[in-house]
């Protein structure tokens, strides 16, 4: 199989397991999932990641710590969606979840600075206005020089 | 990126932690971005945009200049 075949049979394995379970898979999940050896996922997981659709865990190659909009890890942005529960890395990836599933959702989230609950609802596909906002505190060109501050 | 309930809460996280404050967004930009960059995400084409296709998506939105250019060397 060439490699950029494989490459995205191993991006929709991740996304199918993450939409199904609300957990992003390990390498060895994948493999299990798409029968191929883990070295394989493993390398596919590197040019994802040079294609900056997925970060792996930085001491643990293995693990996914983003497969944008969803995290590998719990966050400040958890989103309910199709009776699941997802992390997303940030608000915009807390919409980004809804518009990933096509699916209605509702993100229990805070603001940045007094803790206080901001809720963000996507209804029949369309989001709920609210006059919150975000901060971009990176520009554009840096987004992925550290995107876990991002 | 964090969500504030205003841009008053914004201006106290700034300062609170030295980051200069930078461009907000309202939460009907922030779902048209969404949209854009995830909407394909767990299809087979799925890509992340390119650097000019972002700045067409994100002029689109009206978020202009060279913060938003992913190719300005302006703050580096």
């Amino acid at each position: 199989m060439p490699a950029d075949d494989l490459d995205t049979e191993v991006k929709l394995a991740i996304y199918e397991i993450t939409a199904k379970t609300g957990r992003v898979p390990d390498s060895s999940e994948v493999a299990r999932k798409i029968d191929i050896d883990e070295s394989e996922v493993l390398a596919a997981f590197d040019q994802l990641h040079a294609k900056r659709l997925l970060l792996p865990e930085p001491d643990d190659p293995s693990r996914i710590r983003m497969a944008p909009p969803f995290s590998g890890i719990p966050t400040a942005f958890p989103v309910e969606a199709n009776g699941q529960k997802y992390f997303a890395n940030c608000v915009w990836d807390a919409y980004g979840i809804a518009a990933a599933l096509h699916a209605d959702a509702i993100s229990h989230a805070s603001d940045g600075y007094t803790g206080q609950p901001l809720t963000l609802e996507v209804k029949n596909g369309q989001p709920i206005l609210k006059p919150f906002v975000a901060h971009f505190a990176v520009p554009a060109a840096h987004w992925w020089d550290d995107i876990v501050f991002t | 990126m964090l969500l504030f309930r205003s841009e008053e809460t914004v201006n106290l996280w700034c300062a609170a932690h030295n980051v200069p404050r930078r461009p907000l967004i309202n939460l009907e930009q922030l779902w048209q971005l969404a949209v854009h960059w995830y909407g394909n995400r767990l299809t087979l084409e799925s890509r992340r945009p390119a650097p000019d296709e972002m700045v067409s998506i994100l002029g689109s939105l009206d978020l202009t200049g060279p913060f938003w250019d992913p190719k300005s060397d302006q703050w580096r």
